[in-house]
């Protein structure tokens, strides 16, 4: 049954390797050169420093260089990409077995549907896990230098430097067999799992995240130099790099959320995401089950 | 090997028409005392036709006195059939002399050929049917 | 085959089966036997229930009511002991087209602990059939092979074809009986092939079982239940009541007609009248009458008719 899952994802699994060869290619040779220009201008002493106060002039050069192409287009693509292997994996698990028939053959031999779902699903969620931790691991090292000024709580570079991206696919995953088996049809399976999929994650990032622990405040703010929050400024408002400024309310203060409580952000988000995957999951399991009787 | 042929369309049950074709040729000297059938499986893959059919048809030729099964060698042909028919010569020469006259008679009445063998296919049947 | 099998064993029974969608029953009050070794040919129009029954026998869909049992064993859905009992090739033999003709038997190999990966490359080398070609360019005759191969490799005790030829041209149609009846001869496999084409059934089957909206209409072994009729040609006058045994099927002309009766023989002989014609029915007739049949009641007084007759019209009990 192991080999059978693996033969029915194989071209599957040769696309999402060529995906991460094409991935891992293109963050080595960005990566490099950013690396290069970081120490050219020693950013890192700088930074070590003044959290980057004392060399204005240099960080803007290096964000200037590495930054739209680092961020804007990055975050597009990446915004969807999981949404979009996780469905295209997904939709077709049990709704090409239904829509050519081979369900007739699949679950006549003699391994019952639910064993040949349950072992298809763990083989290809576990791939599916494998594939996001990679390209998980190779973005956070092509980005390292960058997070360095920047920080890795901002919206479009959180998203992919944690467990969350691998947790996007596997709940977009979910969403698309349980929709295959809902719905018969694969194609139109990938676009019913996609859309409530891509609507969660904008809620959850957008409305949910900021609120996941309370923010702080802060009211007195000495800045001198970069005094904004976002992706332009090094260090933020709140004097450090890393945070996450959330509003600056003149007069209210400042909110935000402290650098350190990324990996519980990452780890909160992603529990959210894995368990629509196996509620998704363990819903089509009880489905099938009892569709036979 | 001896290859069976299946009509579909005469109506007639598969296995008799497996026994027809083995009486036919014993009368033609097609088959001879002594040929191995060939085996069950063998003219049911050839014939794309129910085994059962052809044991069938290999018991009615041991009925028949035809043939004799030897257990894991096959079905022989162990009788024969003469082209004469049975009964006394002289039995067959009155025979065929009142059947001559008779369709004198017939030709005499003004019956048709067909009306002669539609006249003998309904006396045959009725002949039958006393048998059933 | 396996070895908790007796020949006195019916491969298949089925006792009150029956299958529920909604509020439409697919299938009701279903009894019927086949013994091992038969051929058996389930013979019903498109809707009457035979790929629910199948199903059942399969392990592919539960009962609403009643059981149906394989070798004396109890079909349960998605259970592996019922899915090893039988193989199965479907309407329109599915494969997965992107996999080699090896490929397809290496997930037999995998999801069968029975199956003989000796009898599939046998059968491969006889029909030359590259082992490495994917099953997209294999003509569909080759591909219903396949399928076969798949079914047979399993080794299982019995075979369950779904209208298996209705897709073929008629030189794949034979070369594919031919190698199901072969293996029959062979093995002492069971078959049940279920078909709306019923001219081609009478040179497989010895045992038949028809079907329509749902209901057994007859079931029994060709010979006997051939044996068991009359075609009889009666003026046009004569009432139902007058002819022996049940009434299946009845054509009027001007002057004449012709009923199709099931009675006990000896019963018949004596109840014929002169005038009255008799003559054995064929198989594709006898099978005709059945599927346009409407179950009658019984005529109480004929021990034949209450036990031959399935279905709701035998509770019912007239004169």
């Amino acid at each position: 049954m192991i080999w059978v899952s693996w033969r029915q994802h194989r071209a599957q699994a040769i696309a999402c390797l060529g995906l991460l060869v094409a991935l891992t290619v293109y963050a080595i040779v960005l990566g490099t050169s950013m690396r290069t220009a970081f120490s050219h201008d020693d950013l890192a002493g700088c930074l070590a420093r003044s959290q980057g106060t004392s060399c204005q002039g240099a960080v803007q050069a290096f964000t200037n260089k590495f930054g739209t192409l680092v961020n804007v287009a990055f975050w597009a693509v990446l915004l969807i990409a999981p949404g979009l292997i996780g469905v295209l994996v997904g939709a077709p698990l049990i709704a090409s077995e239904l829509e050519y028939g081979t369900w007739r053959l699949a679950w006549s031999q003699t391994v019952p549907r639910t064993r040949w779902l349950a072992t298809k699903l763990a083989l290809v969620t576990g791939g599916l896990v494998l594939f996001g931790a990679a390209a998980t691991a190779v973005i956070t090292w092509y980005r390292a230098p960058m997070d360095r000024l920047t920080g890795h709580f901002l919206h479009n570079i959180y998203d992919f430097e944690g467990p969350v991206l691998t947790a996007y696919i596997l709940a977009a995953f979910g969403f698309a067999v349980l929709a295959g088996l809902l719905i018969r049809r694969s194609i139109p399976a990938m676009i019913v799992a996609f859309v409530p999929w891509l609507a969660i994650r904008l809620v959850v990032e957008f409305v949910f995240r900021p609120r996941f622990m309370t923010p702080l405040t802060l009211h007195q703010v000495s800045c001198t130099n970069g005094c904004g929050a976002g992706l332009g400024s090094v260090p933020q408002i709140t004097g450090r790099i890393g945070d996450w400024v959330l509003n600056i309310g003149h007069g209210h203060g400042i909110t935000y959320q402290p650098a350190d409580r990324f990996w519980h952000f990452q780890f909160i988000e992603a529990g959210i995401f894995v368990a629509l995957a196996a509620a998704a999951l363990g819903a089509t399991i009880w489905l099938v089950h009892r569709r036979a009787a | 090997m001896f290859r069976f042929r299946l009509d579909g369309s005469t109506g007639v049950p598969p296995y008799l028409q497996l026994v027809h074709q083995v009486r036919q040729s014993l009368l033609l000297g097609y088959l001879l005392q002594g040929d191995r059938l060939p085996t069950v499986k063998d003219v049911a893959g050839d014939l794309a036709i129910n085994p059962n059919t052809v044991v069938k048809a290999y018991r009615q030729l041991e009925h028949e006195g035809l043939a004799a099964g030897r257990p894991g060698q096959g079905t022989f042909i162990t009788g024969s059939l003469s082209p004469d028919p049975p009964g006394a010569p002289g039995a067959q020469q009155a025979l065929r002399e009142s059947l001559e006259k008779w369709l004198r008679d017939a030709e005499d009445a003004g019956l048709s050929d067909d009306a002669v063998t539609a006249l003998i296919a309904v006396a045959r049947h009725d002949v039958n049917k006393e048998k059933v | 085959m396996t070895d908790d099998t007796d020949s006195s064993t019916p491969a298949l029974q089925a006792d009150r089966l029956g299958r529920r969608y909604g509020r439409v029953w697919g299938l009701r009050d279903c009894t019927l036997t086949v013994p091992a070794g038969a051929i058996a040919g389930l013979v019903g129009p498109n809707g009457a229930g035979k790929t629910t029954l199948l199903q059942m026998i399969i392990g592919l869909l539960q009962p609403t009511e009643g059981q149906v049992s394989v070798f004396g064993q109890t079909s349960h859905a998605d259970a592996a002991a019922t899915l090893a009992r039988v193989s199965f090739v479907a309407q329109d033999h599915p494969l997965y087209r992107d996999f080699s003709v090896a490929d397809m038997f290496h997930l037999g190999r995998a999801m069968n602990p029975s199956w003989d990966q000796e009898l599939a490359q046998e059968r491969m080398d006889r029909l030359g059939i590259p082992l490495k070609r994917k099953v997209k360019h294999l003509s569909g005759g080759q591909q219903a092979q396949i399928s076969l191969t798949m079914a047979l490799a399993k080794r299982a005790p019995l075979l369950v074809l779904d209208e298996p030829v209705s897709s073929l041209d008629p030189v794949a149609r034979l070369e594919f009986m031919r190698d199901v009846m072969a293996t029959a001869a062979d093995t002492g496999l069971t078959v049940l092939i279920a078909s709306h084409v019923v001219s081609e059934l009478e040179r497989f089957c010895d045992w038949l079982i028809v079907l329509t909206s749902g209901h057994v209409q007859i079931a029994g072994p060709v010979d006997g239940l051939i044996a068991e009729h009359r075609l009889l040609t009666i003026p046009r006058a004569t009432p139902d009541a007058e002819l022996p045994g049940l009434r299946i099927h009845r054509t009027d002309s001007d002057r004449h007609s012709t009923a199709l009766v099931r009675a006990d023989p000896a019963r018949l002989a004596a109840r014929l009248r002169p005038g009255w014609q008799a003559d054995p029915v064929g198989f594709e007739q006898l099978v005709m009458a059945y599927l346009q049949h409407r179950p009658q009641t019984a005529a109480a007084d004929d021990p034949v008719l209450a036990a031959a007759r399935p279905g709701p019209a035998a509770k019912e009990v007239t004169r």
